[in-house]
């Protein structure tokens, strides 16, 4: 039948790269590589970049952005991809900070905001696993009823004014020097990637987005680990739309919109590296300072956010590209 | 002119498919192509009608060299394929099957349909003039015959010289088969060759004017139909070199006291019936069965029953309600399934997070929270045991050979759990397996059985089940038929007992 021995390991073969580096590594670490460059690039050439007060302000401004996208991982993870996300961000954006504005303690509207998170992701996973709605589709539908939600909810106007102080230290206020905003962003990250690859829960949220059938023939609950993973992504959201709200002193109806796309541009840069092809939390928190830093960076030289705008398109279509031609990337 | 394929191989990964086959088809015979699963059939016509393309060797026309990169590339060459799956868009009616893609176009655009149903009409009685379908109907309404008539002459569209038939009756209830017969007959005197892959021994005989056998990879002869008898071509088939190792020790005879693990009553799932099945402790029963005759499904629904219905199911004594894979799990029941890479594994994760799919809760400390101190020493335990050859824990599953995936699906149940399932259900165990890992395979499923595991095999591989089941119950067309004990096992047997009433 055979001729490969199965009495002996094959001996230990990795293709090279120029003879010198090993072809998995570079597919692993190549977005990393070209993140420092891009780095040292910015570095020597814009004058205001590599200063203490720079960096901590590119790490409030990719705070918010880094929470979504950890969110979105365990979607992706499960082969789910949540497009109301950014609608969730503006939902929480400006269902806390009217609740508060109303004379609601502030603990109550943070928990409230929650809840609307778990209301969202439970909608979504109701339609995607229950009813059977791909959640491209689901997601899209939900998000538009939404952002009708958000604008209902302010007639369309910012709220602001009478914002507790404690409130809006979350967004603005600093430890030891530090952004608060960073430490919601370093526990987010820590947290999810806790739970992606240290819990049975992560394990199996992967193993369905890995290989459903198998998953389900293995015992895995698929749907119950599906509509997980949509919870988790509007849990996130949420969070993350509390946090921007404090931030900009403001509810917002649709300040959470850019999210959708930056989120998922942040997973998808992820995915290019360490594990191709699949969504890994400290990768999208890569992915997260990839698009943070490529923003500061052509602020600082003066372009205007039409330009951010390309660009990001760009770099998006190149990660997916890399993407899916390393891997079956089939979302659908 | 002839179709010569000279000197292939065929390497896969981990396998050779096929390794140095020469033999001619030539265009004015009924050509059948035999050999148990895995001796190579399908590899060799999938070469033949351009789905793959050889490591080494030639595709000759006449005596020119042919290239065939594509099937449609083939279809040009004169070869055309009818899978065995069936190919035809259910919706439309059969001559719109017939013409896919060469519809009769007013402008080039709009079909023409009078034109379609007249010209698809010609076609059918031009070659088979006997024949009368109604090719007005969509196909989903026709009869399984009609079907695959219309997939023949939607074959023969383009005049080729070679057409593939592979398994043409598996799916046909026996009186519509006769039919199909007349049908293949009727071709090589109109010049078109067929190449006929069954798994009817009479049929074969019965169809062929010459009869090739495969056997591992490799040639066994090519010889005039009756120069064979049924016996002899069985005995082409299954004599192997390594059979006899392989039967190893024989099969214990289990006690026929020893507890039952499973009794399921009146058991269905989609059209198969089973009224009464049971297994003991210890004991080794294997399904067989045509393609199609319900074996597979049967065996799958007793972990998935999703769709299936039963008067009673007792599990270990206790009688248990259907439920997902996942409550027929804890109630005792393990499923090992064929196709590993889509049923079973995840080739993008390592072998030590595959072994822990079924049973994560074995490595963790607390609470869901995974220790890999303790999963690498459970992985490697399990690896030890199922002797995975590997670098690491850590190794991608992908990169091992097909017998290592397949320890690796074993080793899942085994992970964490020694004694866990009183039942485990095994599918095509050894596809795609090599010799050395499918005798270490058989070796762990007595091992299983003597620590009074029931065991469930359900294969197309004869020699498999006669080497390791206790007894074997043969399936015919939906439903169990009457038991073979181990003394009566023997190839012909078996394939007596699946094809029996069937031919």
């Amino acid at each position: 039948m055979s001729d490969t021995a199965s009495g002996a390991a094959a001996p230990a073969r990795h293709d090279m790269v120029l003879g010198i580096v090993r072809k998995d590594h570079v597919q692993r670490y190549s977005t990393l590589v070209v993140l420092v460059l891009m780095f040292i690039v910015f570095s020597l050439t814009v004058d205001r970049f590599l200063t203490s007060q720079n960096l901590l302000n590119i790490a409030q401004q990719i705070s918010m952005l880094t929470i979504v996208g950890a969110g979105l991982t365990f979607g992706f993870a499960a082969r789910e991809m949540d497009l109301s996300v950014g609608f969730t961000v503006g939902l929480a954006g400006v269902l806390v900070p009217l609740l508060l504005v109303a004379g609601t303690p502030l603990p109550l509207a943070l928990l409230a905001g929650l809840g609307a998170g778990l209301a969202v992701g439970l909608m979504n996973a109701f339609f995607v696993t229950i009813v059977g709605i791909p959640s491209l589709i689901a997601t899209l539908a939900s998000g538009s009823i939404l952002f009708g939600i958000n604008f209902l909810m302010t007639g369309g106007r910012a709220i602001y004014g009478g914002l507790p102080p404690a409130y809006l230290w979350l967004g603005q206020g600093r430890i030891l020097g530090i952004p608060v905003l960073a430490f919601f962003m370093l526990g987010a990250v820590a947290l999810a990637w806790f739970v992606m690859e240290r819990t049975v829960f992560g394990r199996y949220v992967y193993a369905v987005g890995g290989n459903q059938k198998a998953a389900e023939l293995s015992g895995v609950q698929v749907r119950r680990y599906r509509a997980a993973s949509l919870v988790v992504c509007s849990l996130f959201a949420v969070i993350a739309g509390t946090l921007l709200a404090a931030r900009l002193g403001s509810g917002q109806p649709n300040a959470g919109e850019r999210y959708l796309l930056d989120g998922l541009a942040t997973v998808f840069i992820g995915m290019t590296m360490l594990r191709p092809g699949t969504a890994t939390v400290l990768g999208t928190f890569f992915g997260a300072l990839f698009i943070g830093i490529i923003n500061n960076g052509l602020n600082l030289m003066g372009m205007d956010t039409y330009i951010q705008s390309i660009v990001k398109g760009a770099i998006i279509l190149v990660a997916v590209a890399i993407v899916s031609r390393s891997t079956k990337l089939n979302l659908l | 002119m002839d179709v010569h394929l000279a000197d292939i191989v065929m390497q896969f990964p981990g396998t050779r498919a096929l390794d140095g086959v020469s033999v001619t088809f030539r265009n004015n015979e009924v050509h059948g192509l035999i050999g148990e699963n895995g001796a190579g059939k399908s590899t060799l016509v999938n070469i033949l009608g351009g789905s793959l393309q050889p490591s080494q060797g030639q595709v000759m026309i006449g005596d020119k060299a042919v290239r065939l990169s594509s099937p449609h590339d083939a279809l040009l060459q004169g070869i055309a394929h009818v899978s065995q799956e069936g190919s035809l868009v259910p919706g439309l009616n059969g001559a719109e099957n017939i013409l896919l893609g060469h519809e009769p176009k007013l402008a080039g655009i709009v079909i023409r349909k009078g034109a379609l149903q007249r010209h698809a009409a010609e076609l059918v009685s031009q070659w088979f003039p006997k024949v009368s379908i109604d090719l007005n109907r969509p196909v989903a309404e026709l009869p399984m015959a009609d079907r695959k008539v219309i997939e023949i002459v939607r074959a023969l569209r383009g005049s080729p010289r070679i057409v593939i038939l592979d398994e043409p009756t598996a799916t046909l209830p026996a009186r519509e088969k006769e039919q199909l017969w007349q049908i293949i007959r009727s071709l090589p005197p109109q010049g078109v060759g067929v190449v006929l892959i069954s798994h009817f021994l009479s049929e074969i005989k019965a169809l062929s004017d010459r009869i090739t056998v495969l056997r591992d990879g490799r040639h066994i002869c090519s010889e005039p139909a009756e120069a064979l008898s049924e016996d002899q071509l069985v005995e082409l088939m299954l004599r192997r070199t390594g059979g006899a190792q392989l039967r190893g020790a024989a099969a214990s005879t289990t006690q026929a006291d020893a507890p039952l693990v499973l009794d399921v009553r009146d058991w269905h799932v989609g059209a198969v019936h089973v009224p009464h099945f049971s297994l003991r402790a210890g004991e080794i029963v294997g399904l067989i069965g045509l393609t199609g005759a319900g074996h597979f499904g049967f065996a799958r629904s007793l972990h998935n029953p999703a769709g299936a219905r039963c008067q009673t199911l007792t599990i270990a004594g206790k009688p248990t309600e259907l439920g997902p894979p996942r409550k027929m799990q804890d109630a005792g029941i393990a499923l090992v399934p064929d196709h590993r890479m889509e049923y079973a594994l995840i080739g993008e994760w390592t072998l030590r997070e595959n072994l822990s799919m079924v049973h994560p809760n074995h490595g963790t400390i607390a609470g869901g929270i995974l220790s890999p101190r303790r999963e690498e020493t459970e992985a490697r335990r399990v690896m030890k045991l199922m002797n995975v050859k590997a670098h690491s824990s850590r190794q991608l599953l992908r990169e091992l050979s097909g017998g290592n995936k397949q320890k690796i699906s074993i080793g899942k149940w085994l992970y964490g759990a020694s004694d866990r399932y009183r039942v485990m259900i095994f599918i095509e165990p050894t596809e795609g397996v090599d010799i050395g890992a499918k005798a270490e395979i058989y070796a762990e499923m007595r091992r299983l059985a003597g620590q009074g595991v029931g065991i469930i095999i359900a294969s197309s591989d004869l020699l498999e089940i006669e080497s390791v089941a206790h007894r074997v119950i043969p399936f015919v067309r939906q439903g169990p038929g009457p038991e073979i004990h181990a003394a009566d096992f023997s190839e012909s047997t078996f394939i007596t007992a699946i094809s029996g009433a069937a031919a």
